[in-house]
């Protein structure tokens, strides 16, 4: 915040350093959570707001970032692989039916670089019998990278060409395995475009379905795990409630927002779903880290800093499964194809005995592989 | 900023990822609350930036201080010691001073739990530390401040009365033996720690200086960098397992058997004060607090600016002078005691108590936030910037003529509409040591985002300061620098000629940041023969 006053009062030029400060952030919203009770304040606006301004005047992002925007335009993800090998992860054996109205929007992590996310997601839907499709070879970028690390200018025209996309397709429900993708179909799209999509994150999904006695587990799943909330499906994965009004002196010195202003505590997260379901395999048992829910440790991956800041990526990291390891957990699960690759490379870093599952992972063995 | 040479020289102590010279480091220390009024003092605009710091440097122990304190000797740079940092005062008074963030100092070295004190660092936090110590059954002090301040530079640097000061003191008071680097670079161990007789003592065997290591209200910098301290402890009767149910910002603390909270109004001061006697004589609580009007309730007991205006319309001038007292006791009967003691009070001095009428319910959190020492935070719900004026510790009698005379000059520049609407009550007074002294202040809420209100801030503390030399209140927080002590000294035994003295003694060389404290003076000023 201070430094973004005084950016905004021209006390600082841009130097690495003032960079480095700026992007080192993983936009975790950790800040909001503390910030944001009592008085109401939004640090995380701030730091992408100050992004923004990094940008517009010519300094930001961090050189890393600024691939991104050309592969996106030219390839249509940030990892710059080509478009057509979006649908290599399906390997020939998963089916889509054209004429469903939920998408599975795979999302470019576990399209490229998380396989296993999207072919296990598929392979559920697929067992189930429910019906759904993807939008490829329209599925784009859902535009996070770009939004996240300030480059909100291309980011947006990203965001609506992805609604056009979307309207032409005649989508009204988007599942999705990523928690990124979740968190911008969710909130992000909402704010900055108005969407009114149902949104569900595979987990939200999956444990519907359980409830409703469509998904069972069959198998034993003998393991002790401890579940990492992603930021993007946790705190940040609140929804987006609109308002619109104005600041009144309702005392004498005192103004406040009229109507009150919704806050988004980062409390109504997607939490105990999860949970729900890792509590209903057969064999797990499930330990608690300290830091959990609307308090958990980001993985240090987020907000570009996994491009930017490698090894800040893998310290902060290795530091969470220093924690998971605390609880006597064999392995770390997690909903985020993000959370994933940065627990996957700290683990071989560190050389931890530590596994890590993607919760669908963990859904098809119980389902007996 | 500093030359290649003093660099190298820093980064050869403390590595060169542990020293900065980039303004947007520099700028995070020189962003401090209240930065605005202590700026309109100096002449300047009402910004929350003050000086930056030449350089900022990263100790990890006592010898990398030591270290930098003779660089700074050898190139005659001045230095500040920060630690968690809250105030003009955790910045650097003025240009030309590397500043010492201490943050890699953060551990707390023991915790005699036999003889009830802990031994701690100077980035080690209230709540960090009461988090720990609450497992072995015990509490430490925490300044009202919060539970995010340093225990070690409310004690050594500063002062600190909070809301269970009652029974666990002010911090001054909880100091024992100090580690103390001074600005010769030399290491000053005071108390039992100068005879090797372990840190249980303040005051000997060995050297007992903290009377001239902090005074009243501590050098906030101006005498060197203390390392380590040892600072009392308390029984603690309740768990230290605190069970919190719901999400924000919807909590709700499980309040554990043989606690209760009371809030006694009073419709005038004569009844309050004869009440805030009785419960100091009979000495219960673990929190006593004394303020006034429905404003300060509600922001004392609200989590939201919403909640806090509901509280406010809701209760209307339904709340006067009133006092706080939550009980937390050891057994069911010394909970039955306390009790019947209090209903007694309430009953022979007329009070009523809101809670039991229920005319107010407070959240249970609060009663996890009292002990905390998180209810002050609070004062930042309406906008965000609020300062106390006169703060003094004192008797009864004469912190309730404190809140008196604030009201009257709070309500003047209530209608000038530089500072908030609180009806000119809201004072906040907290028992220390059960009520055998009392601390009083005025919190007041101001716009730091408007000129006007900032500099009706200042003209408005300036006034209380005037009340306070005029009707002889005491000395109020916030006498820092030259121009305060000045403006003071003569008219409480020159104090300030001995403190220049001390200064002198201790700083022949002036190399620790002496603008939060008093500088060397001339001659005659440092002349005792005039006191």
């Amino acid at each position: 915040m201070a430094i973004a006053l005084a950016l905004l009062k021209r006390r600082l030029e841009y130097t690495n350093e003032l960079l480095n400060v700026i992007y080192r952030c993983s936009a975790c919203g950790g800040c909001n959570v503390s910030c944001n009770y009592m008085f109401g304040l939004e640090p995380l606006e701030v730091i992408m707001e100050l992004r923004n301004k990094c940008v517009e005047d010519g300094f930001g992002p961090m050189p890393k970032h600024r691939e991104w925007p050309d592969y996106i335009r030219e390839k249509h993800n940030p990892y710059n692989e080509d478009h057509e090998k979006r649908i290599a992860w399906m390997q020939g054996s998963i089916e889509w039916d054209e004429n469903s109205d939920l998408v599975y929007f795979v999302g470019c992590t576990p399209s490229y670089r998380r396989v296993e996310i999207a072919r296990e997601t598929a392979r559920i839907l697929n067992y189930l019998d429910i019906k759904f499709k993807i939008l490829y070879p329209n599925e784009y970028c859902c535009g996070s990278p770009l939004l996240k690390t300030g480059q909100k200018k291309e980011a947006i025209e990203l965001m609506k060409q992805n609604v056009k996309f979307f309207k032409n397709a005649g989508v009204k429900k988007i599942l999705t395995s990523c928690a990124g993708c979740y968190h911008m179909f969710k909130v992000e799209y909402p704010k900055n475009l108005g969407t009114k999509f149902e949104v569900l994150h595979t987990a939200e999904f999956l444990d519907n379905l359980r409830r409703e006695g469509k998904l069972r587990f069959e198998k034993s799943v003998n393991l002790i795990v401890t579940y990492h909330d992603p930021c993007h499906l946790g705190r940040l994965g609140e929804p987006y409630i609109p308002w619109e009004g104005e600041l009144v002196e309702v005392i004498p010195g005192v103004t406040m927002p009229i109507p009150p202003k919704p806050v988004r505590y980062g409390s109504n997260g997607i939490y105990e779903v999860p949970r729900n379901l890792l509590k209903s395999i057969p064999g797990i048992k499930l330990v608690e880290m300290e830091r959990i829910r609307e308090y958990a440790w980001c993985c240090g991956a987020g907000g570009g800093v996994k491009a930017a800041f490698p090894d800040f990526a893998l310290w902060a990291a290795s530091k969470r499964i220093e924690e998971a390891k605390s609880t006597g957990a064999e392995a770390i699960v997690s909903c985020c194809p993000f959370c994933s690759t940065n627990f996957k490379d700290a683990i071989t870093a560190t050389g931890e005995k530590m596994a890590f599952y993607d919760l669908t992972e963990l859904v098809v063995k119980a389902m007996g592989g | 900023m500093i030359d290649s040479t003093v660099r190298k020289a820093l980064e050869e102590v403390v590595g060169p990822e542990n020293v900065s010279t980039d303004p947007a480091i520099l700028d995070t220390y020189a962003f401090q609350w209240c930065g605005e009024l202590e700026n309109l003092k100096k002449g300047r605009e009402p910004s929350r930036f003050l000086d930056r710091p030449e350089a900022v440097v990263l100790p990890s122990n006592t010898e990398e201080i030591q270290a930098i304190v003779r660089i700074c000797n050898r190139f005659k740079l001045k230095f500040k010691a920060h630690s968690t940092g809250l105030g003009p005062w955790a910045a650097v008074s003025g240009p030309g001073v590397i500043l010492m963030d201490l943050r890699r100092m953060n551990r707390i070295i023991k915790i005699d739990e036999k003889n009830m004190y802990a031994i701690i660092e100077p980035y080690v936090t209230g709540a960090q530390l009461q988090a720990e110590v609450m497992k072995k059954g015990l509490n430490c002090h925490m300044p009202g401040a919060g539970p995010n301040v340093s225990p070690l530079a409310s004690s050594t640097s500063l002062g600190g009365i909070g809301f269970t000061s009652v029974y666990t003191g002010y911090s001054p008071r909880n100091l024992l033996a100090v580690e103390w680097v001074l600005p010769s670079g030399e290491i000053l161990r005071l108390g039992s720690l100068s005879t090797n007789s372990g840190w249980f003592s303040g005051d000997g065997p060995g050297p007992s200086l903290r009377g001239i290591m902090r005074g009243y209200m501590g050098a906030m910098g101006g005498l060197g960098v203390f390392t380590k301290c040892a600072v009392k402890l308390y029984p603690w009767p309740s768990s230290a397992s605190w069970e919190i149910e719901g999400v924000s910002p919807n909590y709700e603390f499980c309040v554990p058997k043989w606690w209760r909270l009371y809030i006694i109004n009073y419709p005038d001061w004569e009844n309050c004060e004869n009440a805030l006697y009785r419960i100091a004589e009979a000495e219960v609580g673990v929190m006593v607090m004394r303020e006034s009007g429905t404003p300060s309730l509600a922001v004392t007991f609200s989590h939201s600016i919403e909640e806090m205006a509901n509280l406010i319309f809701s209760l209307g001038t339904i709340v006067k002078k009133y006092i706080v007292v939550l009980i937390a006791a050891n057994s069911q009967r010394e909970f039955d005691y306390q009790t019947k003691v209090m209903e007694e009070i309430i009953r022979k001095t007329g009070g009523e108590d809101l809670v039991s009428t229920g005319v107010f319910k407070p959240p249970s959190i609060s009663y996890a936030e009292a002990i905390r020492n998180m209810l002050g935070q609070h004062a930042f719900i309406a906008t965000s910037s609020f300062q106390s004026t006169f703060g003094m510790a004192d008797t009864i009698r004469a912190a309730l003529s404190v809140a008196g005379a604030a009201e009257k000059i709070k309500l003047k520049y209530i209608d000038k509409g530089v500072i908030a609407d609180d009806g000119g009550e809201a004072s906040w007074g907290s028992f220390i040591e059960h009520g055998h002294f009392m601390h009083m202040e005025t919190p007041t809420v101001y716009d730091v985002t408007k000129s006007e209100s900032c500099k009706g801030m200042v003209d408005y503390m300036n006034e209380c300061y005037e009340r306070n030399l005029e009707d002889n209140l005491g000395i109020p927080f916030f006498v820092v620098g030259d121009r305060e002590h000045e403006r003071w000294g003569p008219r409480c035994s020159n104090y300030h000629l001995w403190l220049r003295k001390i200064k002198e003694a201790f700083d022949p060389n002036n190399i620790s940041d002496s603008g939060w404290y008093i500088s060397p003076g001339s001659k005659k000023s440092s002349s005792t023969k005039e006191v």
